[in-house]
Order: structure tokens, then C-alpha cells, then sequence
């Protein structure tokens, strides 16, 4: 099973071991910008769609 | 009063009241029981003017028929 | 006839045809230009959300989760701990070329739902259509369950049910007044003084607090008597606070990582990068320690904004953002020279940016009250110091020169005018009022500091930090002055007085027995006995709606609770009570009252036609109201056109208004809010008078039921002030601005062509001049020409950018309903 900690959008917190951010950039139809949500690096990325191995 | 559109005839209050935006003037706005076409009204003469589209509206100042209320003349 | 937007043509071509929208497109920076578009418009359109707009279910969810967890907490640590999942958790984001982050729903283009304050807005989110995020069945479940969660427990909910049946049925019938009385839709003051005149970070306050949390400690172990039983509550309420903060703090830092992720990971541009760095760096400074320049100044004023919108959907914005944002201009501009004058405007205008994108699912009375726009966002603007000398600065300045650049219908300003107002800053104002933005309205400031102490108490030096706590109402941002909630219950259509006045207490709208029975008016016999009538309604209705408030503001720290509110205000801070309490809270309430000249013009229109002149009798008069004037065409123009109007300087007509004011000045000492204080009543309308149009019956001033009610405030009917605006100030003048009420929002419409160049200008200074002497406390203006109008309703794609003032608040003409647009036009362009 692969893990989010897998993923190119995965950026781990040195503060905190275990615990990283999902960063992706989107373009919706007026702006693009990048949006951060929290993940833990051993959550599974199955069913992620935006999985991107590194 | 007579529907401009499509030619029902009942009295001027089963005409649905809408709205007049102009409170000195006797133009308002009235919706057809029959054909659901808005229509602007004469009050004192109790006379359908004719239908009011989109975007339109039948008082002086709007756009649309600006100046058609003969009482709000400017 | 209007040109075409000339959009091609030389910023020189555009200004000379006035095009304003255009001009500020091309003259703005590319950066604050990408900005502005980038805004997803959350204001309803008329009343419906834009395409694209979605509901926010992330927050909603995160929240939920966490509440019912904790469902053993008392309720500030259980909202604190529920406030802190959303924050710690939901997906943050740093839109291209921001400088300034933040935003209290999840994604750019959702608005934000106050799940927990009442199940009839919840059902209202559910039933909205094209608003639920795709996959559109799943959202619909997951709402589905959050309703069923919150069905009977939301802080509205609670209230109704302790409400006195009657009370409860009239004020729901939607008929005589509108909001609820709970602070999950207030709007709260900030404790400005606190925060930023006393240089607090969130770090400094968690000191303050743990410092009276030791005191409390002490009593607690110490001698046994009643005065120390209420600590133990206190005591968790701090806790509350702390875990907030610190929680705010967390999701601060959350912003300066994603920065710092997307500097080194992503961004090639070197400016970029750096712009970002300077992000995180700002992030990790603020709100956790106080700013030291004005973009972390800036940024700390909108955590702060957006911490308070996650706890509660705050309806208004009460700021004084060139005051306390100023000394940081100053040093970066002037002294350190560390930001160009450019720099700092492009922020300034970005700041204004991020307060427009703001926006939370609002139910759709409130949406066709506050048409175009998510709530009141009217910054304050001016003023005088504490010591009474001109608070004017650079950025007073900046913050009228952006708002051209930036052209947003909210936030908008208002400006606190005195005669001290320097030339530069007045010619700044005139420029926004001139470029068609319907803002800053123009406050008088002397005045208004007189009367926040004649009506509320509160000490010339406190008056004087005044802030609009909402469109219109001025309130301090000092420890016992900062009002926490605004009981926006207390919101009365007024034009019900007269009506029930005339129809013995019974609607014909809604079908009720609504006010007590005042006599049958068609057996009135004089003027008297139908003002008689008239007072009493009025006390009735301001009564009903005053208890219903008092007891929501009462209840809300049992009911609802406002940890992070609570934890940024000094007397919180110190007491470690809910800032909602009463305790300590001078009072500062008011009555909106709506819909109010149409009381006026009745009222003169019976006395000069039925009593003075016997022209018809009170029976003919009811029977005609009950037709809605169908069939008394001739009647009706008569009552418009042959009784003396409002705002033509007749004292036949100013007398009446003088006696109406006057007699619910001497009620509004009687009532009292939950501090002891008095309830002032302040005419003005929003869009309210469109809201109302269909709920509101047919009156003598010759309105039928479905007619869109004046524009509000003590502003004549639209049209009937034949006079000019000579005689329209001259009427005003008449009120006592001070004694008569808490403040009388005036509209007026000025030709776009008179006022142009230097000549414009000082016919507009002029009136200004006139404006104080007769000593009125606000007014504002529109000055976009019928013609523009006119153009915008036909082809509203081309006129898109176009704002109009429609009443406490800008909006952009295209967003507004036609009946709101028509009556706009209607109002009589006055040549000054
Ligand atoms: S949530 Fe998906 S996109 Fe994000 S880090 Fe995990 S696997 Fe990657
Ligand atoms: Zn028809």
C-alpha cells in the first residue's frame, strides 16, 4: 500500500515527526494559487486522485 | 381591461399588482392571469399599454420606454 | 445617449468620459489588477449566488466533528475545541501575487456556513440551488446529516424556545422586523485599543490571561465564601481562550509554511520568492507577537477579521483601519523608506481585496436586504485623536486613492468629517464620490461624538475612537465601549406603526392581530386621536423587538459562546467572562429603523386630507387602503401629490416628523439593553426597502402593497422632494441630530456633469459646509448619471464594473434586483 508520504505533494513538518502537508497548486476559472491541507505521512494514498509517486 | 398580448379581458385588480416605482405617477406594472405577460398599465384610464420584456420598464425614468407615464413627462 | 465603454481608449479619453471603471483598470498595478479579478463575488445577485459559487462543507464538517466530541464541555471550551479543529485542519491556500493571506473558508470560491446558528438557515443551504460542491448527491447527503446533527440545538433554536410564545410567532411572522437575536449572526466590535494602540500579539494576551487566571487561583484556595463560587466557570473560561489563540497562532504559522514550501519547492520567479519568504516571515510574526510593519499590520488586522468569522457569521465590519494601520505607514514610507509610496498603495489596495472576497451563506431575506454585497463591511475612515486633533494621515489618504484602484463595493468607507479636515484628504474624498464608488458617506464627526455621549455615556475620550459598528452606528473601540454583538433583531419596519395604527393593530399582510387594538381609525375624529394611536404602535413594536433582543444578547454565552472574541477583548481578558456578557459593557444599542419617513408622509397626508381639509373621510381613506388603492387612482395621486411631503422644507410635513422622532426619543430612555442602557432608534433601510415592498400594505402617502418602500433613513421619497437640495438639508436640519436619535442616513443623488472639475468640487465642498452648519450627521451620495443607469440596465455586461450607493452600502449596480435598480433611478438628481 503506498502512503501520501510517497507523493511528490507531500511535504513533511520537521517540527513535527509523522505529521506533513499536502501542497498542490489548482487553476480554477479566476485564480490559480496553491492550497495546503494537512496529512500524515503514513496515511494511504489509495483512492487519491491527485497521487503523484516522487 | 384588455391583455395587449393575449386579448383577455377582466377587470384591472385580476391583473396581478407588481409594482410601480414611481409613486406619482399612474403608470404601474400588472402580470396577466392568463398569459403571465407583464404589462404596463394606465390606473386612471384602467388600459393596458402594452407588455413589458426583460429589462424593461414602463415608468419615466427606466430603460426600456423612458418617458412613457404621461404624468411624469420630463 | 452613453458612448460605449470606451475601454480601449487613453486613460485621458476615459477620464474625460467619465468611465471610471475603465480608468481604474488601466491605471492599477498588474498585480492588484490580477487580484481583483481573481475575487470570487460571493454577494447575491439580486438575491442568487454567481455560478461557481459552492457551499463551504469542510468547515461545516470539521466543526461538527468536533463538537459533538466534546459534547461533555461546557460551551466555550467545546466551541474553542471545535474552532481549533477547523483551524488546525481545513485547507488553506496563497493565491498568485498575494501578500496578504487568509480566508476563512476552505477554497477561493466558497462561502462559508454557520452550521450551528439556526436550523431554518440550514434548511434554507439545503434547498438553495446550485450551491452544493460536486459530487452534488453526496453534498446534498452530507448537509442532509449536518441538519439532522444541528435540527433544534443551533444558538437560534435555543433562543426561540425560551421566548415568550407571542413574542416568538410575531417576530417570525417576518413582518416588523428582521435578524436574530444571537451573536452567531452579529457582528461584533474589536477591541482595537486593545490590540493594536496597546501593541498586543496573541502571545502577550495569553500572558495577560495567564496572569489573571493566577489571581483567580489564589482565591480559590483561599478563604471559602460565595464571592469565589463563579471563579471555577471563569476559570475554564480562560482556558477557552488560550486554547483558542493559540490555535490562531498555530493556523498563522500554517500560512508562512505553505510560503516558505512554495518558495523553495515551486517558484522560480526571484521576486516571487521573495514576496513569499517576506509571507512567511510575516506569518510567523503575526498574530502571535504585535506587528512591526504595515503589511504584518495589515495581515494581523485580517486574522483577526477571519478568526472571528470562523467562531460566528459576523454580518458587518467595524474597523478604523488608516487610525491604527497609520503609524506603520508612516515608519515603512516616510522614516525607513523601506516601502515606496506605490508599494504601499498596492497593498493597501490588496488589504481591501481580501475583506471583498469574504463572504458566508447568508438566508435569502438577508441576501434581498443586502443586495450585491455579503454583509456591511464600512470602514471608518478620519476622525479626530483621543485628544480631539485631526486623525487624518498618509494612509487616510492611501486607503481613497486605492479604493479608485480597486473599485469594490465593500469594504466601503465612512468618513468622519470635522472642520479640521485638511483640503488634500477632503479633494480625496470628493475624487471617490466623483469616480461613481457611492463612498466614503460623510459623517459628522463633533456631532456624532456628542451624541454616542448624550445617548450611551460613554467619556469624550472614548466617544472619540468611534468606529461604524455597522452601516451607520457609531460605537468606541475601547474595553467597556466595544459593543460585542449587535442585536441585529432590533431591525424594525417601521412602516408598520402607521399602518397598524391605521387598521387596529391587525395586518392585512399576514393576517394576524399583530400590534394591540388602537381603535377602529375610520371613527377617528381628529389628528390627535390617530397619533395617539400611532405612538402607542410604535411603543409596541420597538418593545417586542427590544425584549427579544435583550434576552438573546442574555442568553448568548449560555447558548452559543465566544471563546476567540472573547480572548482579544480587554474586559474578557480581565474578568474571564464571555465578552457577550453584559457585565462591563457600557451598551451601545440602537434600533434600525427602517422604513420610517413612509410614517411621516402618512401621517401628513391624513391630517392635511381628511382632517384639515375634509377633502374625504377616514372610512373612505381605510376603504381605499384595503383595496390597495385599486379603483381610487384619482384618491391615490391626490394623497401623493396634494398632501406636503418630506424634504421640501414644509413645516406642515417637518412638524410631524419632529413629533414622530420626539416621541420615540422619550420611549428609547424608557427601554433599556441588558447593560441599563437606552435604545436610540436610527432610520435607515439597507435594501430593506425592497425587502419589505410585498410585506408592507398599502399607506396614505399613496404606496400599494408591492410598491418599493423609500430608500430610507430621513431621505425623501424618491421624486417627491421637488425642491431642491437646499430645501432637502433645510428639512433634515429641523432634527435635533443629537437629542432625536442615535444617527439619520440621508441619500442624495448629484449630477456627475455639474460636479465636474475644480468648479465641482468646491460646489461639493460648499454643500458640505451647509451640510455641517445645519447640523446633520451623515450623507451620501450617488453620482452616476441616469443615462449610466440607464445603459447598465439594458446591456448590464458592459456595465458590469459600475457601483451605486443604495443605501448603507455600495453595490454594483448590475447585482442588484430591477426593482432596487428602478428606485435608484427614481431618486431625484439634485443640482447643488
Ligand atoms: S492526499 Fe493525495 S495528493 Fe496529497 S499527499 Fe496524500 S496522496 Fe498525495
Ligand atoms: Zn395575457
Amino acid at each position: 500500500m503506498s502512503t501520501c508520504a510517497e507523493c511528490k505533494s507531500f511535504f513533511v513538518r520537521e517540527e513535527e515527526p509523522g505529521q506533513g502537508d499536502c501542497v498542490r497548486r489548482v487553476v480554477d476559472p479566476r485564480q490559480a494559487y496553491y492550497q495546503s491541507k494537512p496529512v500524515r505521512e503514513d496515511s494511504s494514498s489509495s483512492g487519491c486522485e491527485s497521487f503523484q509517486k516522487k | 381591461m384588455k391583455c395587449t398580448e393575449c386579448s383577455y379581458e377582466a377587470g384591472v385588480s385580476s391583473f396581478r399588482y407588481l409594482y410601480n416605482a414611481r409613486i406619482d405617477a399612474s403608470m404601474t406594472l400588472r402580470q396577466c392571469p392568463q398569459c403571465q405577460a407583464w404589462l404596463a398599465v394606465d390606473e386612471l384610464a384602467g388600459e393596458a399599454r402594452q407588455r413589458v420584456t426583460d429589462g424593461d420598464a414602463p415608468w419615466g425614468k427606466s430603460a426600456g420606454i423612458e418617458g412613457l407615464a404621461r404624468d411624469v413627462a420630463r | 445617449m452613453v458612448a460605449e465603454p470606451a475601454r480601449d481608449g487613453s486613460v485621458q479619453e476615459l477620464e474625460n468620459k467619465q468611465e471610471w471603471w475603465w480608468v481604474a483598470e488601466k491605471k492599477r498595478s498588474k498585480r492588484l489588477d490580477y487580484l481583483r479579478k481573481a475575487v470570487w463575488k460571493k454577494g447575491a445577485l439580486g438575491g442568487n449566488y454567481a455560478p461557481g459559487i459552492k457551499l463551504d462543507l469542510e468547515c461545516a464538517t470539521l466543526f461538527t466533528d468536533m463538537w459533538n466530541f466534546w459534547k461533555y464541555d461546557p460551551i466555550m471550551m467545546r466551541r474553542a475545541k471545535a474552532i481549533a479543529h477547523v483551524l488546525d485542519n481545513k485547507t488553506i491556500f496563497i493565491t498568485d501575487h498575494a501578500q496578504l493571506v487568509g480566508y476563512f473558508g476552505s477554497l477561493p470560491h466558497t462561502i462559508m456556513w454557520r452550521v450551528d446558528g439556526a436550523s431554518m438557515v440550514n434548511e434554507e443551504a439545503y434547498n438553495e440551488p446550485g450551491i452544493m460542491p460536486e459530487p452534488e448527491q453526496e453534498s446534498l447527503e452530507k448537509v442532509a446529516k449536518l441538519n439532522d446533527y444541528w435540527a433544534g440545538q443551533t444558538a437560534v433554536d435555543k433562543v426561540a424556545r425560551i421566548l415568550d410564545p407571542e413574542d416568538a410567532v410575531k417576530f417570525l411572522s417576518g413582518a416588523i422586523g428582521w435578524g436574530a437575536p444571537s451573536s452567531a449572526y452579529g457582528y461584533s466590535g474589536k477591541d482595537y485599543e486593545y490590540l493594536f494602540a496597546g501593541k498586543r500579539g496573541f502571545e502577550d494576551i495569553i500572558e495577560d490571561i495567564e496572569a489573571a487566571i493566577e489571581k483567580a487561583e489564589e482565591k480559590t484556595v483561599g478563604v471559602p465564601g460565595p464571592e469565589i463560587l463563579d471563579i471555577y466557570d471563569r476559570l475554564q473560561n480562560w482556558d477557552a481562550m488560550i486554547l483558542v489563540l493559540e490555535a490562531a497562532m498555530r493556523h498563522a504559522k500554517r500560512y508562512a509554511r505553505l510560503a516558505r514550501t512554495m518558495a523553495e519547492n515551486f517558484e522560480t520567479d526571484d521576486k516571487r520568492k521573495e514576496e513569499l519568504l517576506r509571507l512567511a516571515r510575516t506569518c510567523e510574526q503575526v498574530p502571535a507577537k504585535s506587528p512591526r510593519n504595515l503589511q504584518e499590520s495589515f495581515q494581523y488586522d485580517h486574522f483577526v477579521q477571519m478568526f472571528a468569522r470562523v467562531e460566528a457569521h459576523e454580518g458587518a465590519w467595524p474597523a478604523r483601519p488608516d487610525y491604527y494601520h497609520g503609524p506603520y505607514y508612516d515608519k515603512d514610507v516616510n522614516i525607513d523608506k523601506t516601502l515606496t509610496k506605490e508599494e504601499a498603495l498596492d497593498l493597501v489596495g490588496e488589504f481591501m481585496i481580501r475583506a471583498y472576497e469574504v463572504g458566508g451563506f447568508a438566508p435569502r431575506w438577508a441576501r434581498e436586504g443586502l443586495q450585491g454585497i455579503t454583509g456591511t463591511w464600512v470602514w471608518t475612515l478620519g476622525g479626530v485623536n483621543k485628544d480631539g486633533t485631526d486623525a487624518c494621515n498618509d494612509l487616510t489618504i492611501a486607503f481613497l486613492q486605492a479604493a479608485r484602484l480597486v473599485r469594490v463595493s465593500n469594504p466601503t468607507f465612512g468618513f468622519r468629517w470635522h472642520p479640521k479636515v485638511k483640503d488634500e484628504v477632503m479633494r480625496e474624498c470628493f475624487e471617490c464620490i466623483r469616480h461613481g464608488l457611492g463612498y466614503p458617506s460623510m459623517r459628522n464627526d463633533p456631532l456624532l461624538v456628542q451624541n454616542a455621549m448624550h445617548w450611551h455615556g460613554h467619556p469624550l475620550e472614548e466617544a472619540r475612537t468611534w468606529v461604524h459598528q455597522a452601516c451607520m452606528s457609531p460605537c468606541p473601540t475601547t474595553k467597556n465601549g466595544v459593543q460585542p454583538m449587535r442585536m441585529a433583531s432590533a431591525t424594525a419596519n417601521c412602516a408598520k406603526m402607521v399602518e397598524y395604527a391605521l387598521h387596529n393593530g391587525y395586518d392585512h399582510v399576514v393576517g394576524m392581530q399583530m400590534g394591540p387594538q388602537t381603535g377602529e381609525a375610520s371613527s377617528f375624529t381628529d389628528f390627535e386621536q390617530l397619533f395617539q394611536a400611532w405612538t402607542t404602535q410604535m411603543q409596541w413594536l420597538t418593545n417586542l423587538l427590544v425584549r427579544t433582543v435583550n434576552l438573546g444578547r442574555y442568553k448568548d454565552p449560555e447558548f452559543f459562546g465566544r471563546p476567540f472574541l472573547s480572548g482579544i477583548s480587554q474586559r474578557s481578558v480581565e474578568s474571564g467572562l464571555d465578552v457577550v456578557s453584559p457585565v462591563g459593557d457600557r451598551g451601545n444599542c440602537w434600533i434600525t429603523a427602517f422604513t420610517w419617513v413612509e410614517n411621516i408622509d402618512s401621517l401628513a397626508a391624513v391630517k392635511k386630507l381628511v382632517f384639515d381639509e375634509k377633502k374625504y373621510t377616514m372610512e373612505q381613506l381605510i376603504t381605499a387602503l384595503k383595496a390597495n388603492w385599486d379603483g381610487y387612482e384619482q384618491m391615490r395621486l391626490d394623497f401623493v401629490n396634494n398632501a406636503p411631503k418630506w424634504g421640501n422644507d414644509d413645516d406642515y410635513v417637518d412638524d410631524i416628523m419632529i413629533r414622530c422622532l420626539q416621541a420615540t426619543a422619550r420611549h428609547s430612555h424608557v427601554m433599556k439593553c441588558p447593560s441599563g442602557n437606552n435604545w436610540p432608534i436610527l432610520p435607515e433601510n439597507v435594501s430593506g426597502n425592497i425587502h419589505y415592498a410585498s410585506i408592507v400594505g398599502a399607506l396614505p402617502n399613496g404606496r400599494r402593497c408591492g410598491d418599493a418602500l423609500y430608500d430610507g433613513g430621513i431621505s425623501p421619497g424618491p421624486g417627491l422632494d421637488k425642491k431642491g437640495p437646499t430645501a432637502v438639508l433645510a428639512s433634515c436640519g429641523k432634527i435635533d441630530h443629537i437629542a432625536d436619535g442615535r444617527a439619520f442616513l440621508l441619500n442624495q443623488r448629484l449630477s456627475p456633469t455639474q460636479l465636474a472639475g475644480e468648479k465641482g468640487y468646491q460646489l461639493w465642498k460648499a454643500y458640505i459646509r451647509t451640510w455641517a452648519d445645519l447640523g446633520l450627521d451623515h450623507v451620501q451620495f450617488n453620482m452616476v448619471s441616469d443615462e449610466t443607469l440607464r445603459a447598465a440596465q439594458k446591456d448590464p455586461e458592459k456595465y458590469s464594473e459600475v457601483i451605486v450607493r443604495v443605501a448603507g452600502y455600495s453595490a454594483h449596480f448590475v447585482d442588484i434586483s430591477r426593482k432596487t435598480q428602478d428606485n435608484i433611478i427614481q431618486r431625484t438628481v439634485q443640482g447643488i
